[in-house]
């Protein structure tokens, strides 16, 4: 119990000792809101990221007149990062759902908040996308015309299905954040013991449309930039990146969250603990899953294979290639094995700031080489897209974090996880 | 030298861990908890240190790795090099899931090995349990009472205030 002070609530036992379903007309406490120090950022804070978003959009749109490939693939960037913590923090949630998990519910609302930065993800997706012209070989009719295997693929890669795709599939993810987000709100005030059937089933339904739509997503978002090549790992690769870097802002979410007061005394170093194994665990599968897509590619030795690791062996390329898996994985897998680490808040902070700075590389390995296979040209204008998505993402957090209680009351599973032992 | 040994048994897991708490405090060696399956929170009631296998794991595995890497340069490129769809002969790529396959068998085995041995596992090692019950309902903490300042009736009084079922002394070489 050392370093986690047991919370009033959990002490006090009024709502930790719910484990028999509650009656459908609501026990669960009115001060249901004061349970909580509220969730606020500092006003210094709000405007520190406000002045980011603004200089960072006039920059972008600098960027657009005077560098317009490079803006683009920025904004791609910025935009596939920021639309990745809103879905993996969706994936994580749906994964606790659909086993039904119960350690995670007491700072559940925070996945749940980073969920809720979806719209902002989807919306700057699309304007990425709408960017279409300048990122992708396959939108310009003549350079179809004269090559065979871009006609081939011309039923898929064309732009009327390309954006009507992109359409589908953000709005069956913003569809299912929001109900989900709706049913774990609802039992708030409910306290219906029903909602995590409900919430079960509509995760086990979402998996199977997030493994459909997220292949179509990385396939042709991120893929497509080099049309001629392919690799049926990709969507895999793509998603390990992905919640990895989720877990990771989780993490430092979390602490910060702690450290200022709202999870204090909820948050247990157990609960940290489970959440760094996820993280170190889904680092490990994102370094075997590079490796499955490089070994392969790399033993096969098929031209139309290798074009895509040709071009980033291509001078500062290469020394970016080896670099990746070294920040993504070497590092947080050394870091993260012994047991301390995995409680230690000042371990977690650094790792987890390394695995987005991670993320980033991975996503300019993805993105970059195919405007510039000469070798990267990193400046400000493939940054500034960054300075607007992310503190977007984290403002939105944090209003979505303000909106309701942090503690789901109404959920059965409170009690266990507020007393979580690893 | 011989020692005395005192068993308190309890019937349940809460019981238990409250009076390995109380017995630690006052300062009794604890030598042994025994309970029908793993209990959590007990190894930091009886303050055992962290478990060292995790080292033994990590460097067993370091060497399965090392081992097979350097198995696999010395058959392809140091003694007989063999050409393999014109690969270069010290492919690193292609030695790699072989040693990480390596990297597991030996650390799986190496910890499993090592935790054998320190716990004195050998074949036909005859089960030792202070009461059989401990390996169906019951939970035994055995502390060994040899300081002259402790005694048998104080160590009883605390184990009391827990819900004791049973409440044992032995004399032996070595605890029950």
């Amino acid at each position: 119990m050392e370093g986690n002070p047991v919370h009033p609530v959990a002490a006090a036992g009024s709502v930790a000792d719910v484990v028999d379903p509650p009656p459908a007309a609501a026990p669960v406490p009115s001060k249901a809101a004061s349970l909580t120090p509220p969730v606020v950022l500092p006003s210094g804070w709000q405007r520190g990221l406000t002045v980011a978003i603004a200089s960072g959009a006039l920059l972008t749109i600098l960027g657009f007149v005077f560098a317009r490939e490079r803006a683009c693939a920025g904004m791609l960037l910025a935009s596939h990062y920021a639309i990745g913590i809103g879905l993996g923090g969706l994936m994580f949630l749906v994964l606790g759902y659909v086993t039904q998990a119960g350690w995670h519910t007491a700072f559940r609302r925070v996945p749940e908040a980073m969920a809720g930065t979806l719209p902002v993800g989807a919306a700057l997706t699309g304007v990425a996308l709408l960017g279409f012209t300048w990122l992708y070989e396959w939108s310009h009719a003549d350079a179809v015309a004269g090559d065979a295997l871009l006609q081939e693929k011309s039923f898929w890669l064309n732009t009327g299905f390309f954006l009507a795709r992109a359409a589908i599939v953000l709005a069956l993810w913003l569809v299912f954040a929001r109900l989900m987000r709706r049913t774990s709100v609802e039992q708030d005030s409910t306290g219906d013991v029903r909602a995590v059937g409900r919430l079960s089933a509509l995760s086990a339904v979402f998996l199977v449309i997030f493994a459909i739509t997220f292949s179509v997503a990385s396939f042709d978002w991120l893929m497509s930039l080099e049309p001629h090549w392919y690799s049926t790992v990709y969507a895999v690769y793509n998603f390990a990146g992905l919640f990895v870097s989720a877990l990771a802002a989780m993490l430092i979410l979390l602490i910060v969250l702690r450290r200022m007061g709202p999870l204090k005394g909820i948050l247990r170093d157990d609960h940290l603990h489970d959440v760094a194994r996820l993280t170190f665990g889904f680092a490990t599968f994102w370094g075997y899953i590079w490796f499955c897509q490089y070994m392969l590619i790399w033993y096969g030795n098929i031209p139309e294979e290798t074009a895509y690791y040709v071009t980033r062996s291509n001078g500062a390329w290469k020394v970016l290639m080896l670099v990746n898996p070294i920040v993504n994985w070497l590092i947080p897998f050394l870091v993260l094995l012994p047991r301390p680490a995995k409680r230690s808040e000042s371990i977690l902070i650094k790792v987890a700031t390394l695995l987005l700075l991670g993320r980033w590389l991975d996503l300019y390995l993805m993105i970059n080489p195919s405007i510039a296979p000469g070798g990267p040209a990193l400046g400000i204008w493939d940054l500034a897209p960054l300075l607007v998505a992310l503190p977007l993402v984290v403002l939105w957090c944090y209003r979505v974090l303000g909106r309701r209680n942090l503690l789901p009351v109404g959920d059965p599973s409170l009690g266990e996880s507020l007393h979580h032992h690893t | 030298m011989t020692s005395r040994f005192v068993i308190g048994t309890f019937g349940d897991e809460s019981h238990l861990l409250a009076a390995t708490t109380a017995v630690r405090r006052e300062d009794y060696p604890i030598v042994d908890v025994y309970t029908p399956y793993p209990v959590h929170g007990i190894e930091k009631a009886m303050g055992l240190r962290p478990s060292r296998l995790t080292w033994v794991c990590f460097l067993a595995g370091f060497i399965g790795c090392m081992l097979t890497l350097f198995f696999q340069y010395w058959t392809s490129y140091l003694d007989w090099p063999i050409n393999v769809g014109g690969k270069p002969f010290d492919s690193l790529p292609a030695f790699i899931p072989i040693a990480f396959e390596v990297t597991v068998l030996f650390a799986g085995l190496g910890v499993v090995a090592a935790l054998f041995v320190r716990c004195g596992l050998w074949p036909g090692k005859k089960a030792r349990p202070p009461t059989p019950r401990v390996t169906d309902d019951q939970f035994a903490l055995v502390v060994r009472l040899d300081r002259a300042d402790h005694s048998a009736a104080h160590l009883r009084a605390l184990l009391e205030r827990h819900d004791l079922v049973e409440f044992d002394e032995r004399i032996g070489e070595e605890s029950p």
